[in-house]
């Protein structure tokens, strides 16, 4: 069986919003995606913080003290490489991530979350837990002007309905 | 254009005109023009009447404290009550009407309120309409809030869009005058991120109007030049059409910004305006000075207006207030606008008296000087000082500091965090409002240079009011308070500053007292024999001037008032035809409605369906967390009531959890799939409260604890398969060994794989009563598997049931849920007191054993069902010993759940019972008093259907 998107029938490739030239930021959803909630258990921060930094070719972003998101990892996998020292909780189906890059990147997504998002203070590989437009985000820095940002994906449509109307000023384009 | 524009001069473009309407008549103005400039330009000085007296009014400023030019913008949804003409935009097609006045701006009948004005005085309203005390809410306040009030709201819907966004910086410049430039130019060339914010349409303060030499060049040109620097910089952000309203704590500042205003519609891809809140490292306030009008008979005139606005008026729009104005003033203001007015070839002259009375009703015809004689005029500048605009700095609590040789408050000091430059500060000469910004705006480092500009030097001699006024001589303009009311205020014993304003009315309003408010606190210690420091200002609040509610809501209305959320079983439901409903921020689907059939039709088949063959029901809502740790049994053992340590692998407990106060708080199944990993569910309602009171226990009471806890709700989608059919459905989709009492006993939870590998989690539990399962797969295959099991139970004739279905059956079989889980419940009362751990420790068990929770008269649940079935129980009702009348003291409990219930075809309930439990078989008198019905009942156990549980090991 083939995984489905929440939002299969929502997310419509195209060129949206004010037409200025390129458009001010470009959107898509990550699916199908692998994201698995790291936390360390008592006493053993350092020797998870150790394995996950030794992986090779998954994501560890941060999200909350002794805890990681770990994108492009089986839950499986993590298991075995981390033992005891984590817990490993699979929320690739429980979340949905979505990329926002361009040059307004940073102007769309300052219209939900406090967090001072320039690039002195949210470089590359940073990441934020936050909350934008009454739902929880997971924020995290991936490019000079890009981003990748996950909900709860029961909020994935409301949410995408309010990013989409913030975006209309720059002009958007989905892929 | 009337003869009222100025040959030349101004900041207009006179190439392009701009056609608007006032009142229904079109007229012309340029663009550059403010709604008020282009009315003048016109000849149209009366612009409003005034709040009480209807007095005709026109503008006295050209700012953002205006008190009189009040219109209402545009119409239909778009429409938007008192609006300051003075700031607001000229644009093509702009709609204005004016306010308070009937049947025309030109005749008001209110008007007459003005010949009776000795009656009208403060108070008037609280000592005239005491009596009789019934008159007050039927009579007399309908009377008064259709006299009073200026625009109406509009009553339709605001077509318009609404944005909120974050800032932050590291200084925040508000004003963009000398000082604020000069500061703005300061951080930015330091390297620091700035924000420069400005209320105008364009950047520039008081040099947009005043004719000052800076660096060589005029002070315009000084301005643009610095202006262009500073967009020039990728470090600072300029904004105009900017307001910062108020300042918060954490150095946050509020703003909005008017991003459409200034045309007639948005585009669909703009919003009309952006709330902000703007978290600064530090702040400057450059909002500059207010000039201050003096009291003096017919000072409302229209045609009277500060000196500053009327050199406003001619240097940056070109428009002449008059022809032959009269000048009056305390201090060199008089003298700027004398020589400005002059070389525009008006013929200003300056009072050698005061003046004690304006002649003209709606427009100025001549000022009555003081000794008796008339100077014939057509406009009257004056100016009684300037005070600094402190509001922002004073939002906090902190009191302005009076200077006795400004004579005005000055800004507090507040810390390094927030401070003020230029005339906010006090300054009154250009170099040093210039170098103060520059040292303000300073980050690190020395200031940079202060061009050479060319001071004129400042004294003000206090006049506050002319005593020998003759008329009416306004303190506050917008509530048509007079030199009289302040010192019948103090008389009548409110001579406090803060009850003067309430007596008077003095500074309430869209303007907030920006121009009286020093007049009038000058005139009530004048009436009280103190100092005006010892009398002090009012409270200082946000907003600084109005904020539209739209700004507030920003994004966050009708559909998006908050966010949806939607189960990963959502479209199935759909697909099934589910009338959703709000549970929280859920969609659920509560029933699947055929043709013809209402809800309980719906619900009554879905459960004989269910019953009889198998349901299928959405349960993705209930609240998952995944607990994990060598301490996680132990942790359990904490937050229930009873005891999960002991759970073997493989099984599923009931567990009921209190709060520290000894009621229960919420319940649910929680299994082991692992020595170190349990999965605990909640109820949908308290999912997220159950998550933050463990993050509590955790943190704060047992920190010691090897234990996570990660909410997994989302993860996978949950579907109730319950009935006689329910394991038949299940083995047409399990992959290997097929379920049976075995493998899969009652209170199983086992991972296992359906549909040719897809993981999935089973958990034989019930709350239908049924034989029936609970059946978890990763969410994004959730419609997928439930169309497959659809497709599994076709034969044994498969129904998708809502929540008010599994309602209906729960009740059947006495389950507690929401109704009696209500926060004034014991475990004892729900009839789960067996489930309390004596064995150890947990929360709530000390305070669970305080008399009142343990009183064998509490009330109990209960099972209720009318003596008559024909009748129809109605939760809420409440429960009487037989014969007695409903009263506080005879009451005896209330009904928590009813349903109709299809198995017993009668309307059935749970109920809360004093000793309910020793009271089966009773015949109790069941009140309703919404409905005013009364009818009669028998208490019974709360398994109603199936006391047996025959059919859930079926």
């Amino acid at each position: 069986m083939l995984r489905e998107s929440p939002l299969k029938d929502v997310v419509r490739a195209g060129r949206y919003g004010a037409d200025k030239g390129a458009p001010g930021v470009t959107l898509s959803v990550v699916h199908p995606l692998s994201l698995v909630m790291v936390i360390a258990r008592k006493g053993k921060a350092k020797a998870a913080k150790e394995s996950l930094t030794a992986m090779r070719g998954a994501t560890v972003m941060w999200a909350g003290p002794d805890q990681y998101y770990v994108k492009g990892a089986e839950a499986a996998a993590l298991k075995k490489k981390l033992g005891d020292a984590a817990s490993i909780i699979d929320q690739s189906h429980g979340r949905v991530m979505f990329r926002i890059s361009g040059p307004k990147s940073r102007a769309l997504l300052a219209k939900g979350t406090p967090v001072d998002l320039h690039a002195d203070e949210f470089p590359i590989g940073k990441s934020a837990v936050t909350q934008m437009a009454h739902v929880g985000a997971h924020l995290t820095c991936t490019g000079k002007d890009d981003f990748e940002l996950s909900v709860f994906r029961g909020f994935s449509e409301s949410f995408w309905e309010w990013l989409t109307e913030q975006a209309l000023e720059f002009g958007y384009q989905v892929n | 254009m009337g003869s009222f524009r100025l040959s030349s001069g101004g900041l207009i473009d006179r190439c392009k005109r701009l056609n608007f309407t006032f009142d229904g008549e079109s007229f012309q103005g340029f663009a550059g023009d403010s709604l008020a400039s282009a009315l003048m330009a016109n000849g149209r000085m009366l612009m409003g009447r005034s709040f009480k007296y209807h007095r005709p009014r026109g503008p006295i400023t050209a700012g953002a404290a205006e008190p009189n030019a009040l219109v209402e913008l545009r119409s239909g949804g778009r429409k938007e009550a008192n609006t300051r003409a003075t700031m607001v935009e000229l644009h093509e097609g702009l709609e204005a009407k004016s306010q308070n006045r009937w049947p025309s701006l030109g005749f008001d009948v209110g008007a007459i309120n003005s010949l009776a004005s000795s009656i009208f005085v403060a108070g008037f309203y609280y000592k005239t309409f005491m009596w009789p005390k019934s008159f007050w809410e039927k009579i007399y306040e309908p009377l008064i809030r259709k006299a009073a009030g200026l625009g109406a709201a509009s009553r339709e819907a605001d077509p318009d869009r609404y944005e909120k966004s974050y800032a932050h910086c590291d200084l925040l410049v508000i004003g963009s005058g000398p000082a604020g430039l000069m500061a703005a130019l300061a951080a930015a060339r330091s390297g620091g991120r700035v924000i420069l914010a400005d209320e105008g349409s364009e950047l520039g303060g008081s040099l947009l109007f005043e004719r000052e030499e800076i660096g060589g060049k005029t002070g315009l040109e000084w301005a643009r030049g610095v202006i262009a620097e500073l967009a020039s910089m990728t470090n600072i952000t300029l904004m105009p059409r900017t307001t910062i309203f108020g300042w918060f704590d954490g150095n946050i500042f509020g703003a909005v910004e008017r991003v459409a205003d200034h045309v007639a519609a948005p585009t669909h891809n703009e919003p009309r305006q952006r709330y902000w809140r703007i978290i600064a490292k530090k702040a400057v306030l450059a909002a500059g000075a207010e000039e201050r009008p003096i009291v003096f008979g017919g000072n409302d005139v229209p045609g009277v207006m500060t000196a500053s606005a009327m050199r406003h008026y001619a240097n940056r729009y070109g428009v002449a207030a008059g022809h032959n104005i009269a000048v009056f003033a305390n201090n060199p203001s008089g003298a700027r606008s004398l020589r400005d007015l002059r070389a525009h070839g008006l013929n200003a002259t300056a009072v050698d008296h005061p003046i004690i009375n304006v002649k003209g009703g709606k427009g100025v015809k001549a000022a009555v000087l003081a000794g008796g004689h008339d100077i014939p005029c057509d406009a009257i500048a004056v100016s009684g000082g300037w005070s600094p605009i402190v509001n922002l700095m004073c939002h906090r609590g902190t009191r302005p500091v009076w200077n006795e040789k400004l004579a005005a408050f000055l800004p507090p000091d507040v810390g390094a965090e927030f401070v003020a430059a230029g005339s906010a500060n006090g300054k009154m000469l250009l170099s040093e409002c210039l170098t103060d910004g520059a040292a303000k705006g300073t980050l690190k480092g020395k200031p940079p240079a202060v061009p050479k500009c060319k001071d004129e030097a400042y004294a003000i001699s206090p006049l506050w009011w002319v005593k020998e006024s003759k008329g009416k001589a306004f303190v506050d303009y917008q509530n048509d308070v007079t030199v009289k009311d302040l010192p019948l205020a103090a008389r009548e014993g409110y001579n406090h500053i803060e009850l003067a304003k309430r007596y008077t009315t003095a500074g309430m309003a869209t303007d907030q007292g920006k121009l009286g408010n020093i007049n009038a606190i000058a005139i009530l210690a004048e009436a009280t024999g103190k100092t005006i420091p010892e009398i002090g200002t009012t409270t200082f609040r946000p907003f600084y001037t109005p904020v539209s509610f739209g700004a507030f809501a920003g994004p966050f209305t009708g559909k998006h008032f908050q966010p949806v959320r939607k189960s990963p079983l959502h479209q199935w439901g759909e697909e099934q035809g589910a009338v959703f409903v709000e549970t929280g921020l859920w969609m659920r689907s509560s029933w699947f409605p055929r043709k013809g059939e209402d809800w309980l039709a719906a619900a009554t088949r879905e459960v004989k369906a269910t019953r009889n063959g198998v349901g299928l029901c959405d349960v993705s809502t209930l609240g998952k967390i995944d607990v994990h740790g060598k301490d996680a049994g132990r942790f359990l053992d904490i937050l229930y009531c009873n005891t999960f340590s002991t759970l073997a692998v493989g099984k599923a407990r009931y567990g009921l959890m209190l709060r520290e106060d000894g009621i229960v708080m919420d319940d649910g199944t929680t299994s082991r799939f692992a020595e170190d990993h349990f999965v605990m569910t909640t109820t949908t309602a308290n999912a997220a409260k159950v998550m933050s009171h463990m993050e509590f226990v955790h943190q704060a009471l047992f920190p010691e604890l090897d234990v996570t806890y990660t909410s997994v709700t989302e993860q996978w989608a949950q579907m109730a398969m319950a009935g006689p059919s329910a394991r038949a459905t299940l083995n047409k989709i399990v992959d290997g060994a097929k379920l049976d009492d075995t493998n899969t006993p009652y209170m199983a939870a086992r991972e296992i794989s359906i549909l040719k590998g897809l993981p999935a989690r089973l958990f034989r539990i019930s709350f239908s009563g049924e034989h029936a399962y609970e059946l978890a797969v990763p969410a994004d295959f959730g419609n997928g598997v439930a169309r497959a099991l659809m497709q599994a139970g076709k034969e044994f004739g498969i129904m998708p049931y809502g929540i008010e279905a599994l309602s209906i059956m729960r009740i059947e079989k006495g389950h507690v849920a929401g109704g009696e889980l209500n926060g004034t419940t014991t475990a004892g009362d729900l009839g789960l007191g067996k489930m309390m751990s004596t064995k150890k420790d947990y929360i709530g068990r000390v305070m669970a054993g305080r008399e009142g929770l343990v009183d064998p008269k509490r009330q109990v649940v209960v099972g209720i069902r009318p003596v008559d079935k024909r009748d129809r129980l109605r939760a809420g009702s409440h429960l009487l010993t037989r014969g007695q009348s409903p009263s506080l003291a005879n009451d005896q409990g209330y009904i928590t759940s009813v349903a109709w219930s299809p198995m017993l075809n009668m309307w059935i309930g749970l109920a809360l019972l004093s000793d309910g439990r020793n009271r089966k078989g009773e015949v109790v008198q069941v009140f309703d008093g919404l409905r005013n019905h009364h009818m009669l009942a028998e208490i019974c156990e709360p398994m109603q259907f199936d006391p047996e549980n025959r059919r859930l090991h079926a």
